[in-house]
């Protein structure tokens, strides 16, 4: 219990600091609301769209986590295929940077008419977005077994296939983890965008179209409440990453030892 | 006697500096700025003692709060959109009315045979921008579940390829595109299924409208003769927007240009002269944003425009 | 599965070893060795002399600039011959498959798979080479056994000291009852006293084992203590100072290293290193 308070109360305690601060200095410098709301104005707007808000939720985790698990999968194959040459490498890693510089407002329309509206191209939005970061980090895990591990492998006459099972994937296991961390965020980032120009109106149409709609009425209180939903979903899906880091590497990895 | 006289004149043109003022506008340089340009380039701002900065927008720009914020002096907003700005607590107010009748319409494709706005909620995908005021209308009126209403991305890509799929459009935009892409399009304008704000509004602080009356008199003035001058012949003006805005070419800067001509000179514009203002509009569409939801309280009609007297 | 004196033992013949790297540094410099079956040899020589290099050479980690190198198994291991610089990129596959590789190595560190406990550590080279579960745990367990880590076989190597680590990587190396063992100064991170003690544990493994054990080191006293001969080689490029028998009894306790006759040996050892420009 005592240890569960002292993983969750430190960042509360932040949170609660400013929100005060922040309520003062809007307060104190008579801000205008549409410029910078204050945090109640922010809390009320979250109460007061609070079902809006829940079915948006919904619909933008939806389109993240498939983004999500589409980028862990896609991104890992794409990377264990360049790990397997230097060749390949050479000639095919830098255009995955494609992924992390293509501005996917620009690409969404062209989504739209081979996907359609909705999920499937919010979910490739959001997959877009967050596929670099699984691909750079799981390859450089990759490439930076030991040495000399490999040369136990070749040693024992190891098959290709074998040292990528039992070598490479499980050394690799902690970057993957980082990647993962990254590319969570990124997804709940693609697959709001993905809404903005994919997004299907109606109830609970998801947390992008809530944030245009608000942009438009000028209801900055609203934007700021959607932000803070996202997060939440950012922050859910880190934890969830966390923990399976957790479990799959603490007994051999520095990361998750001498945790106090 | 000369010297006398231009010594005068030079210490009076010299007291009497122009008024250095920025405008931005709310998109890129196209028709529905016309005026504007006009008055820029034949001198008229000139003459009504007006130095006018003008600052193109493009997809988003925040007119009314960069008004607010006071980084511009004037800008282009819509009438719904003074009425937002005021309930959020943005000092703005509007002092010329470009657009008697709202150009936003929604575009079908003609070979569907449509009769009326009506007919388009029936069947189909409509495309619009989440969050403009006459969503909500729409959608009150007419009810949106017979049909998928999803997010308007600003392309002809999907009218194109789909007879069922509708979209939002500007009557000087889009309909002109898709019929150069060789399409049938064919547009219901939103303010004959009765919501009809000013459009392309010119607005400014509440605050200049009060300490220089004299300041927003003579814009007034000047966006009344620019206008006079485009809706007369708009070709010169349509050739400086045309630089600014190479996307869009001269045939298309006249057939735009025609196409807005009933939009903002109507009657009343006869009578009262271009740009003047009716409250008891601005009393409609307050009412109509009331019940809708897009304002949560009642807004004052006259903080939200100013009578200018010629 | 009694394993002790079945094991086969290879000779070897290296022919002329050189090794050149990029720019250019030459690691080995004309190396003429023969090493008769089942002797246990000590390499000797200053650091970053290429003793390594040698060593990793003769595993088929590394091949040869030029020069060959030749081995006969007796049967019944039934290995074919490593004929060099040819095969040398090619994993070494015993057709047998009765649990028997050529050769085991082990390293400075015991670079045991982190993610693995002990057991599946040690069951590791018989995994890769497709011998079948109940099979590969049962050898798994013996060779921890003979290294005296049985309490320690569902630990993991975070849990484990440096000392026990390295029994662990011995362990690795012995489950496939190697012909040939190649050790890259194993101890050398290790503390005295239990350097002292895997030494005397490894020199045991070898008498029980017929097996050809070439173990690198640049410790004088511990190649005296282990080995039947010792070949102490120059600063880069390595080439041989002197080969030389050590001249003391087959079966060594620790306290040999107190004697007189231990003292000459290693006298005459650190005089060829000495030679040898160290």
């Amino acid at each position: 219990m005592k240890r569960f308070l002292n993983i969750i109360l430190p960042p509360i305690v932040v949170f609660i600091l400013v929100t005060i601060l922040l309520e003062a200095i809007v307060r104190i410098f008579g801000i205008a609301p549409y410029l910078l709301p204050p945090p109640s104005q922010v809390f009320r707007a979250m109460i007061d769209r609070r079902d809006d808000l829940a079915q948006s939720l919904l619909s933008t985790t939806e389109a993240a986590l498939t983004g999500f698990a589409l980028s862990a999968v896609i991104g890992i194959l794409i990377a264990l295929l360049l790990s397997t040459s230097r060749l390949i490498q050479r000639a095919f890693y830098p255009y995955t940077v494609f992924f992390q510089t293509v501005p996917i407002v620009a690409v969404a329309p062209l989504m739209v008419i081979w996907f359609g509206f909705g999920l499937k191209s919010v979910a490739i939005s959001a997959l877009l977005a967050s596929v670099f970061p699984v691909i750079a980090n799981t390859l450089a895990g990759l490439l930076s077994t030991e040495p000399a591990l490999r040369d136990l492998f070749k040693l024992y006459g190891a098959s290709r296939t074998a040292i990528l099972l039992k070598l490479k994937l499980p050394s690799a296991l902690p970057n993957i983890i980082t990647g993962l961390r990254i590319a969570a965020g990124l997804s709940v980032i693609g697959a709001i965008v993905g809404e903005f120009v994919a997004g299907v109106l109606e109830r609970g149409a998801g947390l992008g179209i809530t944030v245009l709609v608000a942009r438009k009425n000028g209801k900055t209180a609203d934007i700021f409440a959607a932000i803070l939903v996202a997060s939440f979903l950012g922050m859910m899906m880190l934890a969830f990453i966390n923990l399976a880091g957790y479990f799959l590497l603490r007994r051999w990895h520095a990361s998750e030892q001498d945790k106090d | 006697m000369r010297w006398i006289i231009a010594t005068v004149l030079i210490f009076a043109s010299s007291t009497l500096a122009a008024d250095k003022v920025k405008l931005t506008l709310n998109w890129v340089p196209e028709p529905e700025f016309g005026g504007i340009y006009a008055a820029q380039q034949n001198g008229t701002f000139a003459k009504h003692n007006l130095d006018v900065t003008i600052t193109p927008g493009g997809a988003g720009t925040p007119t009314w709060q960069l008004v607010a914020n006071g980084k511009t002096d004037f800008a282009v907003a819509s009438a719904d959109e003074v009425f937002i700005a005021r309930s959020q607590g943005a000092d703005v107010t509007t002092l010329f009315a470009t657009y008697q009748t709202c150009p936003q319409g929604l575009m079908v494709h003609a070979s569907r045979g449509l009769k009326s706005i009506a007919d388009i909620f029936t069947v189909g995908t409509l495309a619009m921008e989440p969050g403009l005021p006459y969503v909500n209308f729409l959608k009150n009126k007419y009810g949106f579940d017979k049909i998928k209403v999803v997010a308007y991305d600003g392309g002809l890509g999907n009218f194109l390829n789909n007879k069922n799929f509708s979209q939002q459009c500007f009557i000087t935009s889009e309909p002109l595109a898709a019929k150069k892409s060789g399409s049938d399009p064919q547009v219901f304008l939103i303010s004959d299924a009765g919501y009809n704000p000013y459009t392309a509004v010119i607005i400014t602080t509440s605050k200049l409208a009060k300490e220089n009356p004299t300041l927003v008199q003579n814009m007034f003035a000047a966006l009344q003769e620019g206008w006079r001058t485009y809706l007369d012949d708009p070709k010169s003006a349509n050739t400086t927007m045309s630089k600014l805005n190479p996307d869009m070419d001269l045939d298309t800067f006249a057939a735009a240009a025609n196409a807005q001509k009933p939009l903002i000179e109507t009657d009343w514009t006869k009578a009262h002269g271009l740009g003047s203002m009716d409250p008891q509009r601005w009393k409609d569409l307050g009412q109509q944003l009331l019940d809708l939801k897009v304002i949560d309280k009642t807004v004052p009609i006259n903080e939200c425009f100013v009578e200018v007297k010629k | 599965m009694e394993n002790r004196a079945i094991v086969g033992s290879v000779s070897l013949t290296l022919t002329n070893i050189h090794r050149t790297f990029p720019g250019p540094v030459i690691a080995v410099d004309g190396v003429d060795l023969h090493i008769p079956a089942g002797q246990f040899l000590a390499l000797l020589g200053p650091s970053g002399c290429g003793k390594s290099t040698l060593l990793r050479i003769i595993a088929g980690l590394d091949k040869p600039t030029t020069g060959t190198i030749q081995t006969n198994i007796p049967p019944p291991n039934q290995t074919p011959p490593l004929r060099y610089p040819e095969e040398a990129d090619q994993p070494r596959k015993n057709p047998n498959s009765n649990g028997r590789s050529s050769i085991a190595y082990v390293f400075q560190d015991a670079h045991l798979l982190p993610w693995r406990n002990i057991l599946r550590n040690v069951a590791l080279p018989l995994e890769l080479q497709g011998i079948d579960t109940a099979q590969r745990i049962t050898a798994a367990r013996d060779a921890i056994a003979q290294v005296g880590l049985s309490d320690f076989a569902s630990h993991y190597p975070a849990q484990l000291s440096g000392g026990m680590r390295m029994r662990v990587s011995l362990a690795r190396a012995l489950v496939t009852q190697p012909n040939l063992l190649l050790l890259d100064e194993p101890f050398a991170a290790l503390d005295e006293i239990t350097r002292t003690q895997l030494d005397l544990q490894l020199r045991q493994l070898w008498q029980s084992r017929n097996m050809t054990v070439i173990f690198v080191t640049h410790s004088i006293t511990e190649a005296a203590f282990l080995a039947e001969r010792a070949i102490v080689f120059t600063r880069r490029p390595a080439r041989i100072v002197i080969d030389h028998q050590i001249d003391l009894p087959k079966d060594r306790a620790t306290n040999i290293r107190g004697e007189p006759n231990f003292a000459r040996q290693t006298r005459i050892l650190l005089e060829a290193l000495e030679k040898g420009g160290a």
